[in-house]
């Protein structure tokens, strides 16, 4: 049992330690100048493409929930008119970058690890190696300098819908005049609303990127093998993306309130 | 040309090759035969750097493989070419861009010169008008002939070929084999393939390895091999029809 468990933690370690060094190496290329821009722009149009509905969609929602549930809450104290502010500063603090940073994880996170895992179980990561060019270079960089492009996109995109909701729900519901409800948005937002936002969406990509393309990189066992590691890339990256938020919220409300 | 002495490795606690000595001249095709899971992949991913030797050394061309680090065996590579078992084909590409890919990598050659040269060794692998095809609308053959085209391109000194004619029918294998011999002779490469198929091997390979229990059990000429009376070397060539 102990000596299982003991080769279980080391496994994990050994895990732990090839997936710095497999960042080391994408982060070293990236300074290095190996970056094949044509392949990245194939990445950024790809990944984009994967998510964009679905992030419109959810964030459009989200926005109109926010807005509907503050406009509730806040008349009972007749402080309706500060819907605005609550809706634009819970989606560029907190929400646009976490869901957006979990949806692009499901679906353009999870097509990475699956085509880089289907390529890796038909010899096709090895049989760039045996042609002389570097797979990480030539597969893994352009997916994850994608991510760190598309993922901060999106969540503009994702920011822009969500305040559209909030404002349709303002204007119907609410009964605020249009340039108010713009007005109190312009008035709420502050450097550091944007400053959080962003580097939230910066960590959260490279998070998202390194932990999909790590496990597709490596992965084995064939057809099941693909589907096993897709779905722990996704599930790991659900995990990073939280506690991440957790840590860099505390840190953030610290230093800059 | 290739020279292993002493190969010993082992994968997870299993040890996979043991003392493995050979040495391969120049433009000899040689042919390593052996039962399912004996090891012939991993010695063949030895040859070109993929598995690094527990213990032993690896040396092609005079250099020592082991001695070189990622980036300096990726320059080794590009004189080297190696067709994988399902061919191993990049499924985004057609074949042109497939077989156009290392001389992209490696070479300056204009897209014209790209282009004929890509048409040139297709040719030579039997496979005219598909190169606007992707992988997966070609039948097992050819991929392995789209996969040899993609191996030779850029002139291979060394050829290394994994079980070329597994999951083939007969004609199918004879023809890959002949083919295999075809191209070594072209370009002048030095060919050491991996199979199963005692009597193609027979036909094609100048000398032949057969490995039993991580050890070389047999090794020299088709005559030298058939005249065995090493009991495992008898049994494998009267299973293998010969």
């Amino acid at each position: 049992m102990v000596p299982r468990l003991l080769k279980n933690f080391y496994g994990h370690l050994r895990s732990i330690g090839e997936a710095i060094f497999f960042l080391g190496d994408i982060i070293s290329l990236i300074f290095r100048g190996r970056v094949r821009w044509n392949d990245v722009l194939d990445q950024v149009y790809e990944q984009g493409v994967q998510s964009i509905v679905i992030v419109m969609l959810t964030s459009f929602a989200t926005g109109t929930v926010l807005g509907l549930q503050g406009f509730t809450t806040l008349q009972r104290f007749g402080a309706k008119e500060f819907i605005a502010r609550l809706v634009v500063l819970s989606l560029l603090r907190e929400m646009s970058p976490v869901f957006t940073a979990l949806i692009f994880s499901g679906k353009a996170g999870a097509g990475i690890t699956a085509e880089l895992g289907t390529m890796n179980t038909q010899d096709q990561i090895q049989a760039t190696r045996v042609m002389g060019v570097n797979p990480i270079e030539f597969l893994v960089v352009p997916r994850f300098l994608a991510c760190v492009l598309v993922l901060p996109a999106l969540v503009i995109i994702s920011e822009v819908l969500g305040m559209l909701g909030g404002y349709m729900i303002a204007i119907t519901q609410a009964h605020m005049p249009g340039a108010f409800y713009i007005h109190q948005t312009m008035d709420a937002v502050g450097f550091v609303d944007f400053f959080s936002g962003f580097v939230k969406v910066f960590f959260f990509a490279i998070i998202v990127g390194w932990i999909c393309c790590y496990q597709g990189f490596f992965t084995q066992g064939g057809a099941t093998g693909v589907g096993r590691f897709t779905t722990k890339a996704v599930a790991y990256s659900y995990i990073a993306v939280i506690v991440s938020n957790t840590v860099l919220t505390k840190i953030i409300l610290t230093f800059w309130g | 040309m290739i020279k292993v002495e002493g190969l010993y490795k082992k994968l997870g606690d299993q040890p996979v090759l043991e003392d493995i000595t050979f040495d391969v001249s120049e433009g000899e095709i040689i042919s390593v035969l052996g039962l399912s899971g004996a090891g012939k992949t991993v010695l063949l991913k030895h040859l070109i750097g993929l598995f690094r030797p527990d213990q032993g050394r690896v040396i092609i061309d005079g250099v020592d493989i082991d001695s070189l680090n990622e980036e300096q065996l990726l320059k080794v590579r590009c004189n080297m070419g190696y067709l994988f078992q399902e061919g191993a084909l990049y499924d985004f590409m057609d074949v042109f861009d497939n077989v156009a890919f290392p001389l992209r990598e490696h070479t300056s050659l204009k897209p014209e010169e790209i282009a004929g040269r890509v048409r040139e060794v297709l040719k030579l692998v039997d496979l005219d008008g598909v190169e606007s095809k992707f992988p997966d609308e070609l039948s097992g053959g050819m991929k392995k002939r789209v996969g040899l085209a993609r191996a030779i391109v850029l002139g291979a000194k060394v050829l290394l070929c994994d079980e070329p004619t597994s999951g083939l029918d007969p004609i199918r294998s004879r023809d890959i084999s002949d083919l295999i011999r075809h191209v070594s002779q072209q370009i002048g490469s030095t060919t050491v393939m991996t199979s199963h198929d005692v009597n193609n091997s027979f036909r094609i390979a100048s000398r032949l390895i057969i490995i039993n229990d991580c050890h070389i059990a047999a090794m020299g000429t088709a005559e030298q091999i058939k005249a065995s009376q090493v009991p495992f070397v008898r049994e494998f060539l009267q299973m293998s029809t010969v």
